[in-house]
């Protein structure tokens, strides 16, 4: 008897799957099935996919932490793992994990593709992961776009460090709740004026 | 699997050594464990060895699904988004109200237990981390009834589940 | 932290022979433990510590018990090779059934030992016995394991 090519295609799915979804027990143990049985889907999916899964594990696990019910967690997964493609598609197959992560946060908070690729040609040959991720906290603390963009592409022009850019969201920060800078009360005092002569 | 040792003695006999082997499976428990705890931790009970055999019954049905994990499976926890040397954190929360502080975020798999922070006599609570460089987002539980964020650290903009979270960028 | 949870689980379940119990007991433990926290103050034995509590939750529910809940417990005098050895069952099964026959001292010194892989001191430090008794209690425990065992193992 032969085999239906459909009966055979199923079947290789299915072992497919079986060697790709090395279930994560966190997931298992720690969600209701059906989300379980979601997430280890979008968990794999990602693998294949050369996207980054851990991100994926715990933002289900944040859910489970949080009290989010099995609908809420596999939304945000599911919406995760968009934003992860897009970042990939965004910084390229030569981006690391941690920068394609850092990348979909700041989609999230609404940095437009197109200005990670330009921060990316700016900073070519540095890690992206802390420009990103301060860019991404500077627009979703309110700092004016265009503002926020500036700041940190004049950085990433300059070959800045990393705690530079620390540094820049520190600044922001304080201004946006109007508290004073302790760098600047560490900075020398100016010298007294001289006393008038007589 | 691990054992509480990385390298815990081994029986001189055979037979003890076969059976130990198979005594160090792992042997997953259920799913609810870590749920009906945090149940009880927010309802603020102890448990005491007095109680019926099935109390948690009730108080997980009175929970809405705050799960808590105290796991698991290090060969699966990856640190997220990690490259590179670890290096030392200090998270601080000022709580001098508080009896219990804890801190849950990408770093501890969430986990309610696995992090608690410790009182200092200023009424600030800390602890000390030791993360490899990349994101975190984490948050603080404050008496198992009260998520509260970093003051010093930016909210997390990826806010999908309500309560409030931070952002901490290791360099 | 995440390696201590699976062994509390794994060694609730072997001490009390159930996965009922031993999620009474785990559960019981964490919930002490979260309001225990303060209480420990050296983060390098956070998991000597942890383990405590829940080795005592796991006495208090085993002295909970029914007295039928429990397996039939053998005397010192071992050995004996009699009762039935049902081929059908599993090594598992086996081990479990062994292990269930033991004194409950004698169970938790050797999954403390052999399982866990604590030290002497360790395990008298949680257990509140002295030295030369949990390695007594070691070795019975082990004696007694491989006389009920026998049979299995040669069958």
């Amino acid at each position: 008897m032969r085999l239906r090519p459909a009966f055979l295609a199923a079947c290789l799915l299915l072992v497919g799957r079986g060697i790709l979804s090395a279930q994560d027990r966190r997931i298992t143990e720690r969600l209701d099935p059906v989300t379980a049985d979601a997430v280890q889907h979008l968990v794999d999916s990602a693998r294949t996919a050369g996207l980054p899964a851990e991100p994926l594990v715990q933002k289900a696990l944040e859910g489970s932490t949080l009290g989010a019910g099995g609908d809420r967690i596999r939304a945000a997964v599911s919406v995760l793992f968009a934003q992860l493609s897009r970042a990939r598609a965004a910084l390229g197959t030569s981006a690391s994990d941690a920068e394609v992560t850092a990348a979909a946060g700041a989609l999230r908070a609404g940095v437009p593709a197109d200005t990670l690729q330009h921060l990316r040609a700016l900073r070519s040959g540095r890690s992206l992961v802390v420009p990103i991720s301060v860019l991404a906290d500077l627009v979703a603390e309110g700092t004016p776009l265009d503002r926020a963009y500036q700041s940190v592409f004049d950085l990433a022009r300059d070959g800045r460090p990393d705690d530079d850019f620390l540094a820049l969201r520190r600044r922001e920060v304080r201004q946006a709740v109007g508290a004073p800078d302790p760098a600047d009360a560490q900075a020398p005092k100016p010298a007294p004026d001289p006393p008038a002569k007589p | 699997m691990t054992s509480f040792r990385a390298d815990p003695p081994e029986p001189d006999d055979e037979t003890l050594r076969r059976v130990v082997a198979e005594l160090r499976r792992p042997v997953p428990l259920g799913p609810g464990i870590d749920q009906r705890a945090l149940a009880a931790i927010r309802a603020g009970r102890d448990q005491t060895a007095s109680r019926p055999r099935r109390w948690w019954l009730g108080a997980a049905a009175a929970m809405a699904a705050l799960a808590a994990s105290l796991l698991l499976v290090v060969r699966h926890a990856n640190p997220p988004a990690a490259t590179g040397r670890e290096r030392e954190v200090v998270l601080r929360l000022v709580a001098p109200a508080s009896s219990a502080v804890v801190v849950v975020g990408d770093f501890n798999d969430w986990s309610p237990v696995a992090t608690p922070l410790q009182p200092t006599a200023s009424g600030e609570w800390t602890v000390r981390l030791d993360l490899r460089p990349g994101r975190y987002r984490y948050t603080f539980l404050v008496d198992g009834r009260e998520w509260k964020s970093d003051p010093a650290e930016p909210p997390a903009p990826d806010n999908d589940y309500g309560p409030p979270t931070s952002v901490l960028t290791v360099t | 932290m995440a390696r201590y949870r699976s062994a509390l689980g794994r060694y609730a379940l072997h001490m009390l022979g159930n996965r009922e119990d031993a999620e009474e007991a785990l559960q019981d433990g964490f919930v002490r433990a979260y309001w225990a926290l303060a209480t420990c103050r050296d983060p390098q034995r956070f998991g000597a510590w942890l383990f405590r509590i829940v080795v005592n939750r796991c006495r208090t529910v085993r002295r909970r018990r029914r007295p039928d809940d429990r397996a039939a417990v053998l005397p010192d005098d071992l050995p004996t090779r009699g009762g039935d050895v049902s081929e059908a069952l599993g090594w598992r099964e086996e081990i479990s059934r062994a292990l269930a026959r033991l004194r409950p001292h004698y169970r938790e010194a050797f999954l403390l030992r052999y399982v866990e892989g604590m030290d002497y001191d360790e395990i008298s430090r949680l257990t509140g016995a002295k030295e030369p008794a949990i390695r007594m209690r070691v070795k019975r425990a082990g004696d007694q394991l491989r006389e009920l065992l026998r049979d299995v193992i040669s069958s």
